[in-house]
């Protein structure tokens, strides 16, 4: 693997674990949806950069998109 | 009282992640190859179409769509059944 | 919150929401020459359809999505899923019966790397669409159904 892709490998890691980290300590509930979800989207980027497309499709599509609707519904049938 | 056991938790627990991600092979060589040999090999030929990943997944383990999809339908019904008296 | 999100968001989503939409159907009909597949491109057909409910609330989707329809649709692509497996109990279950046969989905590939042609693959393109019919209904009715839920939940506890 060349240097380059494996830079970008780490700082992907990286931004990752930052943005769960935040999906944790973040007080609002919708910021820390929207940080779980950048989490998943950044996971789908590592999946096609380590040449697996079919998963990266699903991972966006189910992991981003469908479960941060489903955490939008759930947040609005509770108070704040 | 917690907490030591925690640590020691914790670091049996690092202790075995390490000496795994030390032991892993190199990315993209298996041990064992040969099923990925002939998929590479014969799957154009035998199925008529490009993608591998699709023909493995529709074709040669078509049995393995078949349960997920089964599954997608049992949680639809779990869902739909969970919620009817809310809906309502 | 009620009645669906700003202007701004909804403006977005009218122009953004076809585009998901031939997407999606594209990542279906080409899932046997093009990364992705039956169960990738009724995920992002969902996705849309999450979309569109989040943005505008659920009393103005609703004339448009009927869970009915839906559910009817997820089973009839089940079905044809496992009408294609068994027809190709000729030779096995799930045997690829169309493929190479000169029919509709049946020419020959070229062997190695090659754009691909789309009436090549068999059943696999058959059973392609199927299985994204039934996903992308799945789906649509998992997320029909929790909408109404929460905008029911916090009706009820205005009143």
């Amino acid at each position: 693997m060349s240097p380059l892709i494996s830079i970008t490998h780490i700082v992907i890691l990286v931004i990752m674990i930052t943005a769960a980290f935040l999906a944790v300590v973040l007080r609002d509930l919708l910021s820390s949806v929207i940080a779980l979800a950048a989490a998943s989207l950044l996971l789908a980027l590592e999946y096609y950069l380590l040449h697996a497309p079919d998963v990266a499709i699903a991972e966006a599509g189910i992991g981003a998109a469908l479960t941060m609707a489903i955490y939008i519904f759930a947040i609005r049938a509770t108070k704040k | 009282m917690k907490k030591p056991v925690f640590f020691i938790a914790f670091i049996f627990f690092l202790a075995f992640m390490v000496l795994a991600a030390i032991g892993m092979r190199p990315f993209g060589e298996p041990s064992i190859s040969n099923m990925d040999d002939y998929f590479i090999e014969n799957a154009q030929a035998e199925t008529a179409a490009n993608n591998v990943v699709t023909t493995i997944v529709f074709d040669y383990r078509g049995f393995d769509t078949l349960g997920e999809g089964t599954v997608l339908f049992t949680a639809v019904v779990g869902i739909v059944a969970l919620f009817r008296e809310v809906a309502k | 919150m009620i009645g669906g999100m700003s202007r701004i968001v909804r403006t977005m989503t009218t122009l953004i929401f076809g585009f998901i939409l031939v997407y999606g159907f594209y990542v279906i009909a080409h899932g046997h020459i093009s990364p992705g597949g039956g169960f990738q491109g009724g995920a992002i057909v969902a996705s849309a359809f999450a979309l569109l409910l989040v943005t505008y609330g659920t009393d103005q989707i609703q004339s448009y999505l009927s869970k009915d329809l839906l559910s009817i649709l997820e089973s009839t692509g089940l079905v044809l899923f496992i009408t294609f497996a068994f027809l190709g109990l000729g030779a096995t279950f799930f045997y690829n019966f169309v493929s190479n046969s000169g029919g509709l989905f049946g020419s020959p590939t070229t062997i190695g790397v090659n754009p691909g042609d789309l009436n090549t693959g068999g059943t696999i393109a058959l059973m392609n669409m199927a299985v994204g019919l039934e996903v992308l209904a799945a789906l649509g009715v998992i997320v029909l159904t929790m909408s109404v839920a929460a905008e029911t939940i916090q009706k009820k506890e205005k009143q």
